[in-house]
């Protein structure tokens, strides 16, 4: 019963692997704003998922339908849903800190049914999809296969943002305030960190690193009502793997999630998804702290 | 007064009770559809909240109890179509999926437990969906017959209208209730409270605390097989959608807006939520951001949901 | 005296009011104050397009058959609702449009999964449902012809088209033996693939299937299904993922050179959408297609070349700013094939107007149709083609046209069952 036959070249895996590659690096993108809020605020945001399809839809609508330079749509949709972050927690989540987690999640679910059909009612249902950059059109030879240019560059920014962060984390000043922040809070209060602004800002700095995966991939990707649902979930995946908390975690499993979805297409199609989500149960039973936690 | 209290509440729900056997009398066929719906809803979300609001765990994964209850019964009803035997049968394979997941599960709590419910209710979802040799796949089951209740040999009761099926669906949920209602206040419920309110207390009471967590669990499992089971019926048709983590959040919601530390709570919030999507779907096609707002403005403000409206005298 | 007057002019305002209707009501022969149909499609994700696309046939068929004067003197009125392509929404819908909004008759619906779960309870409704787009052959071959169920109807052209034209155009192209399918996950996607492949052989025995990946609605990135396919170096793909998917699913080809590689043709099922081709639009009009894509729809827009389907392109572009779509046309026809029928039984009872469609011919913007009353589908030609620029067109068109009659193609009784499954 098996769909696809073993391919005769290992040229043909390698070359899945890359493009499984690829897909890991939207994963990662959404997955270490969830993990880097989870860290520092305890909080699960639930529609993280759709700040990734803001981030899409405003991507869209920057470039595609008024026609402003790619890069420059990008950085105006971190904006945009970065203000949106902002609303979410000082307006909402800050008031209920102090109350059980469990409210904390059925307000962020909230919104996702609010953000949700925001994008029906203020987008609707057709629009065209834009046109790749042509600076990042074409393809390389890989493997003996063409290799989409647009893949690379997105590796490339997974990459450089994985870079960046842990430079962010470990090198500055407002990393080592975030990660005192993340460890003890009454502790960084006490020395004079001011948590609740530190909160703001992870929150949204989280929330413009889902809204860039999502912008990466308006050319290339589905944009659609519904796409935010269907991330939210692979990130809780990846995040769990991973470790709640932990951005190096997040990105090894950002990895794995990303390159099993290509191989499963290629080989065993339909036990893939059941077999991520037993993966996540595993990893919750009996390492909850994550696979990579120190 | 507390005297008078009790009495008048079970006068009342006398009533309603009353009204409810008589609603077919009343109203027309879709308002009908909207009472067995809201039973059914009503059914799922009391177990949900025995699991929530009695022991304080947040599942996110009743709907993977609730679509084996309903998909148990559909197979069960597509080879021999015995109502008995369908709801039965939808009701025990919930029950057993709920002891096994719940045995890996409430070795967790809060988010731990919230996640883990999650993947597991998505596994199910994932088979459901996948597995198009049993489940059907995306297209899921069709053409599920509303079978009779029947005792092989000796009697055959046809439910096959609407009307004879709402009372089917009443009767048993009225059981159901019932039997939820015995529970709360029975000294399991108060274990359970207990259990909720300081863990550490009611081990050193000498508590097992997580087996008492495993039968909440398995009980909230029981109820979201049976609201499934008695819902395949009357769809007629069983898709994976059932199982996802969207149909999970309907129990929280309706337990939300109800009021979670009500026992009607989940009774009402149901019927509360099919009023809101029925009205407001009659204005405009985007319920959910209602629905949503709702949602913020209860968590923000009304954590008691409806319920609490009322109680503060 | 003013008071009086006050009084007066209530009086005759409520009398006013309170008059029986004026002649429009005692016009309706029928007994009804109005007919009501209830449409629905998908309104919602990346296949939105075609309930709008529905919505909108739908509401110019009934102004114009209004402004007419309605059917038998009845006027129409239309609901649609979104059934998100989900069986448990569209069920849910079709009850609510027949048991508590009162239809008399409803259309539309997308997805073959939707319409396989409605058609039992149509039956339990006894309401006819005109099918506008849902494609499985199941429907008509199993629930129709095997199980009798008079209360299905298809006005649309099902995956005989998808799959067995495609078959015949290709089985004469000695150089494409290897085919492969990257497939909708679900009801339509497989009875597509298994029909093509069954035809197929039967031509080309030296015919190779070397390659089926799957890809469910909702799919997000097509990436691994195209490098999944072409590792098996196909000569041919025949695709089904439809409507924003169909888009992606082609631009995830382009950029992996699919186009420029030995593969010698792409046949996308319904690539002749409009929403499609506008979507592609910019790359057809680049050639990055290479003169490969092949594809058909349920009406194209550009055929056939006669004055009404001009005149109803016409019509619809100055009222909805867009060419039509081809489940625009079908669920329009379908508008007219319920006036027909209507009138011919002279009733809105359900087995009265099934009786009344029996020997229909209509023409419509699409063409001629011809009812088959063995499996209750309507029968019209619809051609397949490339996709190419007319410069008298603002999006790609199909050209090279190939046209089969369907009466020749058409699977009839006794069918034979063609497997649902992967």
């Amino acid at each position: 019963m098996l769909i696809a036959e073993l391919p005769d070249f290992m040229d043909d895996i390698a070359f899945q692997g890359l493009i499984g590659l690829s897909m890991a690096m939207y994963l990662w993108l959404i997955s270490a704003g969830l993990t880097i809020i989870f860290g520092v605020l305890r909080i699960i945001n639930f529609a993280h998922g759709s700040l990734f399809m803001m981030g899409a839809y405003l991507a869209f609508t920057f470039y595609g339908q008024l026609g402003l330079p790619f890069w420059l749509a990008i950085l105006l949709s971190l904006l945009g849903v970065g203000l949106l972050g902002l609303v979410m927690e000082r307006g909402f989540l800050r008031r209920i800190y102090g109350i059980d987690e469990a409210y904390q999640l059925l307000l962020t679910f909230g919104f996702i049914l609010i953000l949700d059909d925001a994008v029906k009612i203020i987008w609707g249902g057709v629009f065209k999809i834009p046109a790749i950059p042509p600076f990042l059109d074409g393809a390389w030879r890989v493997f003996g296969r063409s290799f989409p240019v647009y893949n690379a560059f997105v590796i490339a920014v997974g990459v450089a943002v994985a870079v960046g962060l842990w430079a962010l984390f470990e090198k500055t000043w407002w990393g080592r305030i975030v990660r005192a922040t993340a460890s003890d809070r009454e502790m960084a209060n006490a020395i004079g960190v001011n948590v609740p602004r530190v909160f703001s800002g992870v929150f949204v700095f989280g929330s413009m690193l889902a809204a860039l995966g999502g912008a990466l991939g308006t050319p290339v990707r589905v944009v659609a009502p519904g796409i935010g649902a269907a991330m939210i979930i692979q990130a809780f995946i990846i995040t769990v793997i991973g470790g709640l908390g932990n951005l190096k975690g997040a990105f090894v499993a950002s990895l794995i999630v990303g390159i099993l979805s290509a191989y499963g297409t290629l080989f065993f199609p339909v036990f893939e998804l059941f077999l991520i989500f037993a993966i996540m149960a595993v990893v919750l039973l009996l390492r909850p702290q994550g696979l990579f936690a120190r | 007064m507390a005297d008078r209290s009790p009495r008048r509440l079970t006068a009342l729900v006398g009533l309603l009770v009353l009204a409810l056997f008589l609603l077919p009398w009343v109203v027309g066929r879709y308002s009908v559809y909207l009472a067995i719906q809201i039973l059914i809803l009503s059914v799922f979300s009391l177990g949900f909240n025995l699991l929530f609001g009695y022991t304080g765990l947040l599942s996110f994964g009743q709907a993977g109890f609730f679509g084996i209850g309903a998909y148990a019964c559909a197979k069960i009803l597509l080879a021999v179509p015995n109502l008995f035997l369908g709801l039965g049968g939808g009701v025990a394979a919930a029950g057993v999926a709920a002891v096994v997941l719940g045995f890996l599960s409430v070795r967790h709590t809060r988010i731990y437990f919230s996640m883990l419910t999650l993947a597991f209710g998505m596994m199910v979802f994932s088979i459901a969906w996948k597995w198009r040799d049993f489940t059907g796949g995306d297209d899921g089951l069709v053409g599920i017959p509303r079978a009779p209740l029947e005792i092989p040999g000796l009697w055959s009761l046809s439910v096959a209208t609407q009307e004879r099926y709402y009372y089917v669906v009443l009767v048993v949920s009225l059981l159901a209730i019932w039997a939820m209602y015995r529970l709360v206040h029975s000294p399991l419920g108060l274990t359970l409270q207990a259990i909720r309110d300081s863990e550490s207390r009611a081990e050193f009471a000498g508590v097992p605390v997580r087996t008492y967590r495993l039968i909440a669990f398995t009980i909230a499992g029981l109820y979201a097989g049976l609201a499934g089971a008695l819902l395949t019926p009357l769809e007629n048709t069983v898709t994976p959608g059932i199982a996802h983590w969207s149909t999970s959040a309907e129990p929280v919601l309706a337990t939300l807006l109800g009021g979670v530390h009500v026992f009607g709570g989940p009774i009402v919030g149901a019927f509360l939520f099919f009023m809101l999507k029925d009205i407001i779907v009659r204005f405009t096609q985007y319920w959910l951001i209602w629905l949503g707002a709702i949602v913020v403005a209860l968590v923000m403000g009304f954590r008691g949901g409806v319920a609490s409206i009322f109680a503060r005298r | 005296m003013k008071k009086g007057v006050g009084i007066l002019s209530v009086l005759f305002v409520l009398t006013l009011l309170l008059l029986p209707a004026g002649p429009a009501e005692a016009q309706c022969q029928l007994g009804v104050p109005v007919i009501k149909i209830g449409v629905q499609g998908a309104a919602s994700g990346p296949h939105a397009d075609y309930g709008r696309q529905i919505e909108m046939g739908a509401t110019m068929a009934i102004e114009e058959i209004n402004a007419a004067g309605g059917i038998l003197g009845c006027k129409l009125e239309i609901k649609f609702m979104d059934d998100e392509n989900k069986a448990a929404t569209g069920v849910k819908n079709a009850r609510y449009l027949v048991a508590e909004w009162g239809a008399h008759f409803m259309v539309g619906t997308d997805s073959s999964g939707v319409a396989m779960a409605m058609g039992p309870v149509l039956a339990e409704l006894k309401r006819i449902h005109f099918f506008t787009h849902a494609a499985t052959h199941r429907l008509t071959e199993e629930l129709v012809a095997g199980k009798g169920i008079k209360e299905i109807v298809r006005v649309s052209v099902p995956v005989y088209q998808d799959a067995i034209v495609a078959a015949l155009i290709f089985k004469d192209r000695p150089e494409i033996k290897r085919w492969a399918t990257i497939g909708a996950d679900y009801e339509y996607g497989y009875v597509t693939w298994n029909l093509f492949k069954e035809t197929l052989r039967k031509y080309r025995p030296d015919a190779e299937f070397v390659a089926a990946v799957w890809a469910p609605f909702l799919t997000l990135d097509f990436s691994p299904h195209v490098s999944a396919v072409m590792a098996q170096k196909p000569d041919a793909i025949l695709a089904t993922p439809w409507a924003g998917e169909a888009v992606m699913l082609l631009r995830q080809a382009l950029i992996q050179g699919v186009f420029d590689s030995q593969i010698q043709a792409w046949w996308q099922a319904m690539g002749g959408s409009v929403d499609v081709l506008e979507g592609i639009a910019s790359e057809v009009q680049r050639d990055r297609f290479k003169g490969k894509l092949w594809a058909t729809a349920r009406y194209i827009h550009n055929w056939p070349d006669t004055p009404e389907n001009k005149a109803f392109n016409e019509r619809f572009r100055k009222r909805w700013a867009r060419l039509p779509n081809y489940s625009a046309e079908t669920t329009y026809s379908a508008l007219f094939i319920i006036k027909a029928a209507v009138e011919k039984s002279r009733s809105l009872e359900t087995p009265k107007v099934i009786e009344g469609l029996k020997g229909m011919q209509i023409n419509n913007p699409g063409g001629l149709r011809v009812f088959r009353a063995e499996d209750q589908q309507f029968i019209y030609n619809v051609p397949a083609g490339r996709v190419v620029m007319d410069p008298k067109y603002p999006i790609p068109v199909l050209g090279d046209l190939k046209v089969f009659a369907a009466k020749d193609y058409y699977r009839h009784p006794p069918f034979t069952p063609v497997a649902a499954t992967k």
